[in-house]
């Protein structure tokens, strides 16, 4: 079936709103050739059309057994960031990924907080560690001077008159300890939602 | 689970394995495999998210990609099966006899106790 105007502004019109959607999360060489695979089809299930039909029911046809664009661009988007992030495990696609579930749906969004959570208590104990040599008076596990009981671990600018810190130095390897561990923790976490997620992906 | 997620989430693991085998003898184009997909299963729900799994598979390495351009009005774009690509594909065959041998032996126990 040779188009009418009508029929090539419809698929240009198709094509137009997928290349904008994948725009937003891929590399443009990787956009153009989605858009192109996507023309190909397009054009071959076209051409496979016999030509006395109808034209706007055949290609109206033809892009819905294709799925609507945005619902394509979402397909693309979950395989593309989601692997990238799982194949690579650098840090950066890892957090583009949960980033880009977190902003399109809700067990996303639950997941980048807890994710966010770990991250910050981590970052929190190597702060200790770091600030232990500079501040020692400042920084450790702290205790009430009359009751003995420790209730808080960090640090605490100016120093409490009625508490003070125990531990001594040690506070460095224990927090040193603890952030790393909860690096780890959260960086495999991370790792295991996105395996998750990609094992329930569009298709 | 309802029934049909379940038959949702049978289609969407088995379907990297179809694709494979569907590229394995020859090297075969987007289309091409949808149209192959169909007339042997009903795995292809929506046409237009196979490619996303198709470039999956590409950076994965198991699938080369090349485009082919005076073959057709338009051009095409090939899929091969990589050499890392066949041996994932003899071990998802392998496993997906296991399985099928498995759930069979299953469904034969059941019926006997009934």
């Amino acid at each position: 079936m040779n188009l009418s105007e009508a029929g090539v502004s419809r698929v240009n019109g198709y094509l137009f709103v997928l290349e904008r959607s994948l725009k937003t999360f891929l590399p443009p060489d990787v956009v153009r050739d989605a858009v192109r695979e996507i023309e190909s089809h397009v054009r071959e299930r076209i051409a496979a059309v016999d030509g006395a039909g109808d034209e706007r029911s055949a290609l109206e046809k033809i892009l819905a057994e294709l799925g609507p664009p945005l619902r394509v661009a979402q397909a693309y988007s979950v395989e593309r960031t989601i692997d990238e992030a799982i194949l690579t495990g650098h840090l950066v696609p890892m957090f583009s990924a949960v980033w880009r579930l977190a902003v399109t749906t809700m067990v996303g969004f639950g997941a980048a907080l807890g994710i966010f959570a770990g991250f910050v208590i981590s970052f929190a104990f190597l702060a200790i560690a770091v600030m232990k040599p500079l501040f020692p008076d400042n920084v450790g596990l702290w205790v009430n001077n009359e009751s003995g009981i420790p209730h808080d671990f960090g640090m605490r600018f100016p120093a409490p008159v009625d508490e003070h810190v125990i531990l001594g130095y040690w506070v460095i390897p224990i927090s040193l300890f603890a952030g790393l561990l909860f690096l780890v923790l959260n960086y495999r976490g991370t790792k295991r939602f996105l395996i998750w997620w990609r094992n329930r992906r569009l298709s | 689970m309802s029934h049909e997620t379940w038959q949702e989430q049978l289609r969407r693991g088995t379907l990297d394995l179809a694709i494979l085998l569907t590229v394995s003898a020859i090297p075969r184009y987007g289309l091409a495999i949808i149209q192959h997909l169909e007339a042997f299963t009903d795995l292809v729900v929506t046409e237009g998210t196979i490619y996303p799994i198709l470039g999956r598979l590409t950076r994965e390495g198991l699938l080369e990609a090349k485009w082919v351009e005076h073959e057709a009005p338009h051009p095409r774009k090939y899929y091969k099966l990589t050499r890392a690509g066949a041996k994932r594909l003899a071990d998802m065959k392998t496993e997906w006899q296991a399985f099928v041998t498995k759930i069979d032996r299953l469904m034969d126990a059941a019926e006997n106790e009934a």
